[in-house]
């Protein structure tokens, strides 16, 4: 191959002696060869690091977060709303009444964060947790609309339906992969069109409400609903913090989560080592579903009170963002989704009273997704400038 | 006449293992220069320096007769001189010039490609390929594929053409085309590195060939002027005396393998119905060229690819050749897989927890609701010095921070201490020094004494010699010929390159 720029000597002894390091480890040979960049200024060449310190990492996170929100806002800013406005809206949010919100707000993103971050965990890429959602919804109303238990304990009938609902339509995905080897993110990702289809059939069909003709379910019964605690704290919020309890015990307690870490590090090893690989595959995958069920439980029985034909827009993004703000950690996970519930409530008001689209909303978070996800990069290598 | 490529007194180690010492070679324009030598004598080190892949730690390089120092493949590549790799370095995607122009490039796209589309037409035709410029990659044989890149060296311009094992893949008429091609070459003027592990392409193809044992170079001589034996043995060196030890007491059957076949993703067959059996407190080695068949038959072993028929019978459990997991953890085989990283370790994990994945199930670290980390970290450093595991600051460090001999000795920590029924080790001392390959030697000695059933797998002809009962020699997946202790070298050595 002929370099683009004039012949060299040679690399600096650095690349050397890193691409004969790299050798002898199991990373990937493609990422050795030095990017040459540039003629007669120097060069700029890529490194892959062994390693960093959390210490670092976090610098290099908190930066790109830092750069993607400055970057949101400079957007929000040429969309006419001043930065000032928008501190003063963010303090709004803040008040005892808004925060009530955004906590009823922050229980279905943190269960759908863990859901993302339960899969992701074991490296499968679950973007259908709208489906899942949608499919927790339709099974927890299927149990309202046939009146099916005791009122006594109709909440945790519907609760476990919408679980059972999430993880069945996700283990659809994982059937598909297992047999026909479709790969899993354009599986979940399109099949969330087909659960938003069929939970249109329904809404336009059978379970359509009678007495409005609007496309959603009829009311739930008040003992159908999540309702507040005291203090301005919803029930719903029990259920994310129970659910954030259970995947933190799992991951970071149990064999389980001892087992999930060999999965995602090195499945063939695991295997040849005895790890249970596809019981195991199977059991998180279907507790990611689960999760995101549970929060369309959450969602419908908290804020709607009903099924709705929107309940679950948007919240595959959230639930992505989630887990990579919290690197697959389900203990991080509800600090990450409190903060994108303010995001959502501020986006709330910013739309009532600014006229600014909610797809505003989405594209911030798609640009701190961005942002965080470069920086995956500077943690793996190192970019150096040689003159 | 001044040698077209010069390689003198060449040193190259890796991590602190030698893989070149004192290895010197010569090659002339016009000639087909065979490079032989085992799997590990260093034959495609001493390549990849001369392509420029690797810098060498001593010695020196000479291109018609000029010594300069290689940078990389691209400043090779100017000197004239081209490799084609024994793995193909091509982008599937891509259509053939695309290849072409990517090592080759042209100052603009649209007229680089009609450009290269010329050249790969001219040397098609010169080289009576029958190549298509425009086809994709992935749609080629793996002999087409080799073409390309064959011809990707040669439309840079290059005189001196280093070809790395190029029959490996082909199948035997494909070979001996490749080789006529080859031999054409020479003498139009090229000098031809033929670097392979085959006797008879080197007695038929080669005008010189240079032997390399051991990361030297100990012979240049004309093949056709010495026998097969002569060659055999400078390949596979002089036979040495065998530590003495207990004979083989000839217990019972432990460990039956039948029929066993098994096909690559390309079709390729690569174990076709191999068949032994290992006996209680015995060592089967099991010695041929790598390539053979040896990798499938460890990974089907220890479970990493499951056959496509045949058995795999261990005395405890019965046929486990399509065994669930759990089957397979009755079985208690320990593996000791050639490629540490892809099969026996987590590099991004803890020592601790490479240690004790294999134990946890024995509840030995708590149940399932709570995993004892603790007592964990207690095994894993006790283990650790059990083993002499050198090079640990915690028992908390990153597996992938160890060097190889001491990733090996955790390996081995980790799946003896099961007291396994069953050991599959393959190529258990590559890469590693004298004193750790002693180490591993001894605990697998230990093991047989124990009673345990152990299949050893080697490329490394001394080490089958020194520690196995009965060897197999295993050509194109079957095994070709049984060889009992004290087994006849210059005879395995015959059996292993007759059938390639």
């Amino acid at each position: 191959m002929n370099s683009t720029g004039p012949p060299t000597a040679r690399p600096s002894a650095v690349l050397w002696s890193i691409m004969d390091d790299v050798s002898s480890q199991p990373a990937s040979p493609e990422l050795t060869s030095p990017v040459k960049a540039s003629r007669g200024l120097g060069r700029l060449t890529l490194d892959v690091r062994q390693d960093l310190s959390p210490w670092k990492q976090a610098v290099f996170v908190g930066g790109s977060l830092l750069v993607g929100l400055a970057i949101s806002v400079a957007i929000l800013a040429a969309a006419g709303i001043a930065p000032l406005t928008l501190a003063s809206e963010l303090a709004g949010v803040m008040t005892a009444e808004s925060l009530r919100g955004v906590l009823v707000q922050a229980a279905p993103l943190i269960l759908v964060g863990l859901g993302a971050s339960l899969a992701f965990r074991i490296g499968f890429w679950n973007l259908g947790l709208e489906g899942q959602m949608i499919f927790g919804g339709i099974f927890a109303s299927a149990i309202s609309i046939d009146d099916i238990g005791p009122a006594s304990v109709r909440l945790v009938l519907m609760g476990s339906a919408a679980a059972i609902g999430g993880a069945l339509w996700v283990l659809l995905t994982l059937f598909l992969k297992i047999r026909f080897r479709v790969n899993e993110i354009i599986a979940t990702l399109l099949l969330n069109y087909v659960a938003i289809n069929f939970l249109f059939h329904l809404l336009y069909g059978a379970w359509q409400d009678a007495k409005t003709a609007f496309p959603q379910s009829t009311p739930f019964r008040p003992f159908e609903r999540l309702t507040d605690i005291g203090h301005g704290v919803n029930s719903g919020l029990l259920v994310a913090i129970a659910g954030v309890l259970v995947a933190g015990w799992l991951m970071h307690l149990s064999r389980i989560g001892f087992y999930t870490r060999f999965v995602s590090a090195n499945p063939r090893m695991a295997k040849i080592a005895g790890v249970p690989l596809q019981a195991l595959t199977v059991w998180i995958i279907a507790a990611s579903g689960a999760c995101a069920g549970l929060a369309g439980f959450v969602n419908i029985a908290s804020q709607e009170g009903r099924l709705t034909q929107s309940f679950a827009n948007g919240y595959v993004f959230s639930g992505v963002l989630i887990a990579f703000l919290s690197r697959n950690d389900p203990i991080v996970v509800p600090v990450v989704g409190f903060l994108i519930a303010v995001l959502f409530i501020t986006g709330q008001t910013l739309q009532v009273f600014y006229q600014i689209p909610f797809t505003m909303v989405q594209m911030i978070e798609a640009i701190i997704v961005m942002a965080v996800a470069s920086s995956e990069f500077l943690i793996r290598h190192r970019i150096r400038w040689i003159r | 006449m001044v040698p077209a490529l010069q390689l003198a007194n060449i040193r190259k180690s890796f991590d602190g293992v030698l893989a070149l010492e004192g290895a010197s070679f010569e090659s002339q324009a016009g000639q087909v220069h065979a490079l032989l030598g085992e799997n590990g004598a260093g034959k495609s080190s001493l390549m990849n320096v001369a392509a420029g892949l690797y810098a060498p730690d001593a010695g020196s390089i000479k291109v018609g007769g000029l010594a300069c120092s290689l940078s990389g493949p691209a400043d090779a590549r100017s000197h004239g001189i081209g490799m084609v790799h024994q793995h193909f370095k091509l982008v599937k995607p891509f259509s053939i010039a695309e290849n072409v122009l990517l090592a080759n490039r042209r100052p603009h796209f649209s007229s680089g490609i009609k450009d290269i589309r010329a050249a790969i037409r001219k040397q098609a035709n010169e080289l009576k390929f029958d190549i298509d410029p425009d086809r994709q990659v992935d749609a080629l044989t793996v002999a087409e594929q080799q073409q390309v890149e064959i011809i990707k060296v040669l439309v840079g311009g290059v005189n001196i053409l280093i070809l790395d094992e190029p029959t490996a893949v082909l199948t035997d008429a494909e070979a001996e085309g490749l080789l006529e091609i080859v031999r054409r070459l020479a003498r139009s003027g090229t000098a031809v590195v033929l670097v392979t592990h085959k006797l008879q392409e080197v007695k038929r193809y080669a005008d010189v060939v240079t032997i390399m044992r051991g990361g030297k170079t100990v012979a240049s001589l004309d093949p056709r002027s010495a026998t097969t034996d002569q060659l055999t043995e400078l390949t596979v060196g002089q036979t040495v005396p065998l530590p003495a030890r207990t004979p083989h007491q000839g217990g019972p059957t432990r460990l039956n393998v039948g029929a066993l076949r098994y096909a690559r993703g390309d079709g390729r067959v690569m174990l076709n119905k191999t068949s032994f059996y290992v006996r209680a407190g015995e060592i089967y080695g099991i010695a041929g060229v790598s390539g053979n068949g040896q990798a499938e038959l460890a990974e089907a072993l220890i479970g990493a690819i499951t056959p496509a028929s045949g058995e795999i019978w261990v005395d405890t459990t019965g046929d486990i050749s399509r065994a669930g997991d759990a089957k397979r953890r009755e079985a208690a085989i320990a593996a000791i897989p050639a490629d540490r990283y892809a099969f026996a370790l987590a590099g991004s994990l803890s020592l601790a927890d490479n240690f004790a994945v294999a134990h946890i199930r024995s509840g030995r670290y708590g149940g399932v609701a709570l995993a004892n980390r603790a007592a964990m970290r207690r095994e894993a450093s006790t283990a650790i010095k059990e083993y002499d595991v050198q090079g640990v600051r915690s028992v908390n460090q990153k597996a992938s921070l160890l060097s190889g001999g001491n990733a090996q000795k955790l390996v081995i920590a980790r799946e003896f201490s099961r007291h396994p029924n069953v050991v599959v080790a393959h190529s258990p001392s590559r890469g590693l020094d004298a004193r750790a390959c002693a180490a591993v030697h001894e605990r697998l000695i230990a093991a047989r004494e124990r009673g345990a059933a152990i299949v050893l797998i080697s490329e490394d002809l001394d080490e089958i010699l020194s520690l196995s009962d009965r060897i197999g020699v295993m050509t194109k997946g079957v095994i070709v010929g049984e060889f009992d202790r004290p087994a006849d070298r210059q005879a395995i050595g015959r059996a292993m390159v007759d059938h390639g």
